[in-house]
């Protein structure tokens, strides 16, 4: 799958509003077929990444590929291979959840029917009313079923379930991976940005932390959890002063000690090992304390 | 069966799936012939990436221990070591070091662990009498 056009190929983008720079030197690639997430805190940058995908907004410095095309010079090629959510999603106010997916499947060549009548199902949407008369999640589930049912290459997702309850962020979830994914394998590309991390851990397979606009870690999810491990361990007495440089965090509290490793995790047990602690344990870190781990270190 | 992923164990969520359906196998909750959950119903419970099922079903495939048949879905195998011995006692191998390892972290001695280890196929024979007695009486 190495050698297929990466779904997406960003290099060294820059992008700034007027002297605010949003987004310095950005490189990243997604492969076909992966769900990529793009996390940062709010105004990190990742609204400005998207919409240069989408020639939303045009690259200052550097380069910006989608399936090897370039969106500012085939912007309607592009457009035609990817759907997208936005964090704010606007409809014309008069017109019928009906009449809206009627309008917006009008520029698409194609258009899943059942999928759009699962969906219906699923989020239990009233066809008839108008869009102006939509809560928040409601405006957000017409939307998604916009993006799905096109049945795109790829599927960009900008801050998909900030601000909607638990139960519409669970569904609209349940959605992405059963109705959008449902497609030909290595055929069906997620780029979503999030700072909602948890929910959307056992979807993503590769992630990038990008702050103030730059890249701070791109990593498989797996190889992530497998890398950054929390150990607790415990003594009789109180911890020794030990060597825990290769340690990215340590806190102690009384008799405890707590560590946070990125990589040197093996090492950091087998010294801690040595001085016959009371209680040895370690798990992994989710996704969520990475992002906040990496911010704050 | 009922898969549950746990993201801090560090394994690889693929793989967990794959042990856990190994484990259903070994405890009897999951019988030869059965079906499997299909992957997009799987997924969407599980809330993983639907790829993530499939490649783990894809795995235990070509470990033998299930079937695809075509329109049908995927299904336990009868017998279902395809592996020779010799390469099983391997494949465990690299388990039970595994296990020592941390038992040697957890400070459990040598005694302790074996034991541990009578205990823990005790409760998974006494679980796939018991699967087994339930089939009896269905």
């Amino acid at each position: 799958m190495n050698s297929a056009t990466p779904a997406i190929q960003i290099e060294n983008l820059a992008y700034a509003y007027g002297r605010a720079e949003a987004v310095h030197d950005l490189s990243l690639t997604v492969q076909p077929g992966r769900c990529y997430g793009l996390f940062g805190r709010n105004g990190a940058g990742k609204t400005t990444t998207m919409k240069c995908l989408l020639n939303l907004l045009r690259p200052q410095h550097g380069k910006v590929r989608v399936f090897g095309l370039d969106p500012v010079k085939e912007e309607v090629a592009v457009k035609r291979l990817l759907s997208y959510v936005p964090d704010q999603v606007a409809f014309y106010p008069w017109m019928t959840v009906r009449e809206t997916l009627d309008y917006l499947a009008s520029f698409r060549p194609q258009w899943n029917r059942k999928t759009e009548r699962d969906l219906f199902e699923h989020f239990g949407l009233d066809p008839g009313q108008r869009t102006g008369n939509l809560s928040k999640g409601q405006r957000t589930q017409v939307a998604l079923i916009a993006a799905v049912c096109p049945e795109t290459d790829l599927l960009v997702l900008d801050e998909p379930t900030s601000g909607l309850d638990p139960i519409v962020r669970r569904e609209f979830i349940e959605a992405v991976i059963g109705a959008y994914q449902e497609g030909i394998p290595g055929k069906r590309t997620i780029l979503v940005s999030t700072h909602l991390i948890t929910e959307f851990e056992g979807l993503i397979d590769e992630f990038t932390i990008i702050d103030r606009g730059r890249v701070v870690l791109t990593l498989d999810s797996d190889q992530a959890r497998e890398r950054y491990r929390k150990i607790r361990a415990r003594f009789a007495q109180a911890p020794p002063e030990l060597d825990f440089k290769a340690a990215l965090r340590v806190r102690r509290e009384g008799r405890e000690l707590e560590l946070i490793a990125d990589g040197a995790g093996p090492g950091l047990l087998e010294l801690l090992q040595q001085h016959n602690p009371e209680a040895l344990s370690t798990e992994s870190l989710t996704l969520e304390e990475i992002f906040f781990v990496t911010l704050k270190s | 069966m009922r898969l549950q992923i746990n993201f801090k164990s560090g394994m690889p969520i693929y793989l967990q799936v794959v042990d856990q359906i190994k484990a259903a196998a070994a405890s009897g909750a999951l019988r030869p012939g059965e079906a499997l959950p299909s992957i997009r119903p799987l997924a969407e419970e599980l809330r993983v990436n639907r790829n993530t099922i499939a490649k783990a079903y894809s795995e235990l495939e070509s470990l033998g221990v299930i079937e695809t048949l075509p329109g049908r879905g995927c299904f336990l195998k009868e017998n279902h070591s395809a592996l020779r011995k010799e390469v099983r006692r391997q494949l465990l191998v690299v388990e039970i070091d595994q296990a020592i390892v941390q038992a040697h972290h957890l400070q459990v001695p040598r005694n302790e662990f074996l034991e541990l280890i009578h205990e823990r196929m005790d409760v998974l024979d006494g679980k796939r009498r018991a699967n087994e007695d339930h089939k009896k009486e269905a």
